[in-house]
């Protein structure tokens, strides 16, 4: 039951969390009516991409390293299952099939980032800005490069099918997606995956030092494998899900959204070092970005100014960080002043 | 009878053609602590390496119990029941105590879920054996060096450790804590441990050790009971000559006083030292661990913040203090650990030496002359007598000695006033040893003023005017020249 | 054509090494001019990779002195978009009403946007140096945040329409040498001076070999990286300039993928990662040599996207066989040195 870090995590998390209660209590003054069904289940919707994204990049963040290939993974997977299911007109009704092929084809994908870590020992920011470029390249040579607008049948059913119907006092529907039940699911295994198990734990002693970690027999370049083939099946996962949600495959979607999905997970408590992090802290993280995002309109500023209103909110909470870490350095020096040379 | 139950036979090995080991046979009674001692580059380290399956010996065999190896893997030698803890405890600082001490043995059971609770008990077991109880949820990063010596320690026990290497484990303890860890090591022995203890403290050794093997270059040079062997005998051994406390021939330092501290204090590391530093003079600053001494170092040079009293250089009184100003005033500092705070390893000669003096090599239009960088570079490599064929070479190609001469030579290139050195002589050989003390005292009679952090006793006896003890951040004594003899500052310091 | 390209690659001994590189470069170019002598063996081609490489190869060296002192800038691009934007801006507010020339007002302009760019460096140098927080982080904050302002102060819109005194500098020629080309000559002798003439740059050098060790001898580290990130945003800043007046217009989002490919080109021409080496002809040579590649790809009629595909395999490539000749592999994630400093 340990998360590394659990004081300043708590801190960090608790931080958040008022964040987000703050800002919803400010703009429901602003605008009242905000607190409705209608805006959580919104914001749900709103944030089931970035976090399916976020897991897979507090994972790699956890370990050590910096993943900046997931988006194309994502599309590619998603792209490549569309068209498959397009091209041979197959299972056009279900929704298991193509899942399921978009994160095989993510998990091969991720073994090309987990080749270029694990066996020829690239850093990782590097290899997978290498492994982006050859996806992508891939992709829009090798499948195609046109807009797909029809999803077989299956997918685009799934992407109206809602688990709650709520009726408001306008009389409008607010609805509850239906894929809030996967995605939980897939928070709390991830959640108890990194608490609860040997693998878990070592993604963190990755994070807390290879050598140490090394030392403590730890087989680290199987961990390596294994964590960014876990990746690629989940980046896959996501970008299906992004394709699904925005009804059609755009295979230029997603380029250059991995760094504000790095930056959600950061703001959520992960260590830009490695070794600390939490699927708690990631969920805020991305839940507050989702929060700026799309209800700065409420609060009477322009949707052009979305992206400064995120910039802004990652500096400060990264300088908030920052400092947390000092004084809390500065605790552990004062304690242990009589113990140092 | 098995009386000897570990043992490395004839032990050779060969890096490039150069002998690290040579025929080097050392034998380890089970259930003793047993001594490995010797001066950097004696073999030490290549020997425990081999000994844990992180080198394969050229020629000879180990005898772990009954059965003997030609060579052993990490894996088969922690099999076998053989750990080694090293200087930096190989833990994980952003895992809990618990976790640091039961993962290990878990990983190897190939244990797939980790359940709370069965790692708490493990490690409680595991510290139980040596009679401590911590905080079993702290992380690592927050516990105190002395505990994180122990949560190795006890992580070593959870892997049924037979044959226990530590690695130099008094380096950063303090006084009290040396007096713990003692009381574990025996309480190590009573549960069967068999502990080998690598050390060069003499005054340590011969209160925790049973047996000694003493390497030097490569060879044994000394193997027997503690109870047969003086400290002479030890220390002989291992520096290969008759250290006697002859004083380096030392200048009378002027009258005139350089430096003056006055009531300085720097949170609770410091407190209310007062002293005085005269031109030409070589003050020796001595204490145990945590004295305040490499504090009080670093308040002089800036990097520490001084939250009282007052520092006063050539009768003026100084403040807000930093590296480039304390650079400029003229005080220079050789800081204790050249590894991670005097040389850039990555670099090569030239650029370390010259690098607290880049200004000095502006032409008018302030762009840097390189020639005269270079010859700058050469003069000083040859000043100090540096050992290499040119000042292009890695730093890193150099041996201690050498690498410790060119942080030296850097600060004296500043044309210091004022020179701070923490531990000049650690990790160095004998002969780099005393040249480096007789330059100082040359320097010193050129003029500058020395300030000397060592707890090296028969270095502090060798060159220093005077002597100051520090005690929980005060200074508590000050011995002049009949008074700094060994055995006066032994006691000094133990009191 | 690829088989020849890797080929080379494998007699390739020592990346980074400026006279292999420099082989390269040849034995690329004239690989290319041999397959289609009519089409890429042309001076107008030779002209137009004259006109496209300087602004990449300067953010390239943007990215270098980042690295050098063992850090990263990724905001270069959003710096060089506000500069561009900034500059166009005002420039199409040219006052007719007063007397001033069209020339002195665009001389102006280019002023006041190169200060703006500056300002974006010195937010950046006092985040790293003074707040301490990692550069990576704290690029990738304000990277958004200067990428946000742009956007919502034009409401997403570019500017176009330049008059043609300023669409001269990116391209008009000089003496028949592209004007672009010509300021990479002064920009790569004046960086060069700076990193290998100047006390600074020397310290430079040495901050980013061992922070603390350069503290502890004297060298004033915080200084020094606010200075970096000075002149990294200051380089951006004139790459910016280059591109709104070569492509004759300026917008917020313009080059999203450049900073992915400056630090491929950077890594490439030998900037280590983790700090403490590189070379301004190197940079260019990397840049040169991938340009020559794009370019020859397109006269051979290969899709564009396999210039992507390249750049990845390239990258890894290299980067692997350094790896694997080297004797100490930097398996250390180069964010985990970031951070420590």
């Amino acid at each position: 039951m340990n998360i590394p870090g659990k004081k300043l995590l708590l801190r960090n998390e608790m931080m958040l969390v008022a964040a987000i209660l703050i800002l919803s209590i400010v703009i429901n003054i602003k605008s009242p009516g905000f607190y409705s069904f209608s805006t959580l289940f919104d914001l749900c919707r709103a944030s089931y991409v970035q976090l399916i994204f976020g897991l897979g990049v507090l994972i790699v963040i956890i370990s050590g390293g910096i993943d900046v290939s997931f988006p194309m993974v994502g599309i590619f997977s998603a792209y490549t299952t569309i068209t498959i299911m397009d091209k041979l007109h197959f299972s056009q009704n279900g929704i298991i099939i193509p899942i399921l092929m978009a994160i095989v084809i993510g998990v091969i994908l991720g073994g090309f980032n987990a080749f270029a870590i694990a066996v020829l020992g690239i850093p990782t920011l590097i290899a997978t800005l290498g492994t982006a470029g050859i996806i992508r390249g891939l992709m829009l040579a090798g499948v195609g490069s046109r807009l797909i607008q029809d999803l077989p049948n299956g997918l685009d059913h799934l992407a109206t099918s809602t688990l709650i119907q709520i009726r408001n006092s306008g009389g409008t529907l607010s609805r509850l997606h239906l894929l809030i039940i996967p995605i939980s699911i897939l928070v709390l295994a991830l959640g108890w995956i990194l608490r609860r198990t040997i693998f878990g734990r070592s993604i963190y002693a990755l994070g807390g030092g290879i050598e140490s970690a090394r030392r403590l027999g730890i087989p680290t370049k199987k961990l390596q494998v294994r964590i960014y083939l876990l990746v690629g099946g989940l980046a896959g996962l996501g970008g299906l899900m992004s394709v699904v949600l925005a009804r059609q495959a755009d295979p230029y979607s997603l380029a250059g959204s991995e760094l504000d999905t790095i930056a959600a997970v950061v703001l959520g408590g992960a260590s830009i070092a490695g070794g600390y992090g939490s699927v708690f802290g990631t969920v805020l993280g991305v839940f507050l970005i989702a929060l700026i995002r799309d209800n700065l309109i409420l609060l009477g500023i322009s949707g052009s100014w979305e992206r400064a209103a995120v910039g802004a909110l990652l500096i400060i909470g990264i300088v908030t960080q920052a400092f947390i870490r000092k004084m809390k350095k500065r605790e552990t020096q004062e304690s242990h002043a009589e113990v140092q040379k | 009878m098995q009386q000897s139950e570990f043992s490395a036979l004839n032990i050779s090995k060969f890096f490039g053609g150069v002998a690290a080991l040579e025929d080097v046979s050392m034998t380890i009674k089970s259930g003793t602590v047993h001594c490995l001692a010797g001066e950097n580059g004696s073999g030490k380290s290549t020997l425990i390496k081999i000994m844990s399956g992180v080198h394969s010996p050229d020629k000879g065999i180990i005898k772990l119990g009954q059965t003997e190896f030609k060579s052993l893997t990490p894996i088969t030698s922690m099999m076998a029941g053989v750990q080694v803890i090293f200087q930096d405890f190989s833990l994980l600082p952003n895992l809990t105590v618990a976790e640091n001490i039961a993962l290990p043995s878990l990983l190897q059971g190939n244990a797939k879920v980790v359940n709370g609770r069965e790692i708490s008990k493990i490690a409680k077991s595991a510290l139980e054996k040596i009679d401590i109880s911590l905080d079993l949820q702290s992380y690592v990063e927050d516990i105190p060096v002395a505990s994180k010596q122990i949560v190795a320690i006890a992580r070593a026990l959870n892997q049924d450790v037979k044959l226990l290497f530590m690695d130099e484990p008094t380096t950063a303890l303090t006084y009290k804590e040396v007096k713990k860890l003692f009381l574990i090591v025996e309480q190590l022995r009573k549960n069967g441990t068999t502990v080998v203890f690598v050390s060069h403290k003499i005054a340590e050794i011969q209160e925790i050790c049973s047996r000694i093997t003493v390497l030097r270059n490569g060879q044994v040079a000394l193997e027997g009971d503690m109870a047969h062997l003086t400290a002479k005998d030890i220390s002989s051994a291992m520096t290969g000559i008759e250290i006697s406390s002859s004083k380096i021939h030392i200048a009378e330092p002027s009258a005139e006083v350089l430096l003056k501290v006055e009531n300085l204090s720097s949170d609770d590391v410091v407190k209310n030292v007062d002293f005085e530093l005269h031109r030409g003079e070589i003050l020796g600053i001595t204490g145990l661990l945590g004295s305040g001494r490499t504090e009080l170092a670093e308040c002089l040079f800036g990097l520490k913040k001084i939250t009282d009293g007052k520092v006063i250089f050539e009768g003026k009184e100084i403040s807000r203090l930093s590296p480039p100003k304390s650079k400029k005033i003229g005080i220079g500092y050789v800081p204790s650990d050249r590894l991670s705070e005097g040389l850039f390893l990555n670099q090569n000669i030239l650029r370390n030496l010259i690098a607290a003096t880049i200004s000095n090599y502006r032409n008018s239009f302030g762009l840097l002359n390189k020639n005269r960088m270079r010859q700058g570079g050469q003069k000083w490599a040859e000043i100090m007598r540096i050992k290499t064929s040119s000042v292009d070479a890695p730093v890193t190609s150099l041996s201690g000695g050498n690498q410790q001469r060119i942080v030296l030579a850097k600060w004296l290139a500043t044309q210091p006033k004022v020179m701070m050195l923490n531990g000049p002589t650690v990790g160095v050989d004998v002969g780099s040893k005393q040249e480096i003390l007789s330059l100082v005292s040359e320097e010193a009679a050129k003029g500058i003023a020395f300030l000397i952090i060592s707890d090296d006793v028969p270095e502090l006896v060798q060159i220093c005017h005077r002597v100051l003890v520090m005690r929980e951040g005060r200074m508590v004594q000050t011995l002049k020249s009949d008074e700094i003899v060994e055995e006066v500052i032994y006691r000094e310091l133990i009191k | 054509m690829k088989q020849t390209f890797q080929n080379i690659l494998k007699g390739q001994k020592k990346d980074g090494s400026q006279s292999q590189l420099f082989i390269l470069t040849i034995v690329i170019f004239s690989a290319f001019s041999i397959l289609k002598p009519h089409v890429f063996f042309t001076l107008l081609n030779i002209k137009s990779m004259g006109f496209q490489i300087p602004e990449i190869a300067i953010l390239g060296m943007a990215v270098m002195l980042s690295m050098i002192t063992g850090g990263i800038d990724l905001s270069i691009v959003s710096i060089a978009n506000i500069t561009g934007l900034t500059t166009a801006f005002m420039i199409t507010q040219h006052p007719a009403s007063t007397g001033m020339s069209l020339n002195l007002w665009i001389a102006f302009s280019m002023f006041i946007g190169l200060l703006l760019g500056l300002l974006c460096g010195v937010v950046n140098g006092f985040l790293i140096a003074t707040v301490n927080v990692a550069p990576i982080l704290a690029t990738l904050g304000t990277n958004t945040l200067f990428n946000g302002l742009t956007v919502g102060i034009r409401n997403g819109e570019s500017i176009s329409r330049l008059p043609k005194q300023y669409v001269r500098i990116g391209n008009g020629t000089f003496l028949g040498i592209p004007m672009p080309l010509i300021l990479l000559l002064i920009i790569s002798i004046l960086v060069g001076i700076y990193l290998n003439r100047t006390g600074l740059g020397l310290k430079t050098y040495l901050v980013g070999a061992n922070r603390s060790v350069a503290r502890y001898s004297g060298i004033e580290d915080k200084r020094i990286l606010r200075i970096t990130y000075l002149g990294s945003a200051f380089l951006a800043a004139i790459a910016g300039l280059i591109i709104s007046a070569r492509v004759a217009s300026a917008s917020p989002d313009y080059g999203a993928d450049y900073v992915l490919l400056s630090i491929v080109i950077v890594v490439l021409g030998g900037v280590s990662p983790t700090g403490g080496f590189g070379k301004v002809t190197g940079v260019i040579m990397a840049t040169s040599i991938l340009q020559i590649i794009l370019t020859g790809f397109n006269d051979l009629s290969f899709s564009q996207f396999f210039y992507l595909i390249c750049q990845g395999l390239v990258l890894i490539t290299v980067i692997g066989l350094n790896i694997s000749r080297s004797k100490n592999p930097q398996k250390i994630s180069t964010y985990v040195r970031l951070r420590r400093n």
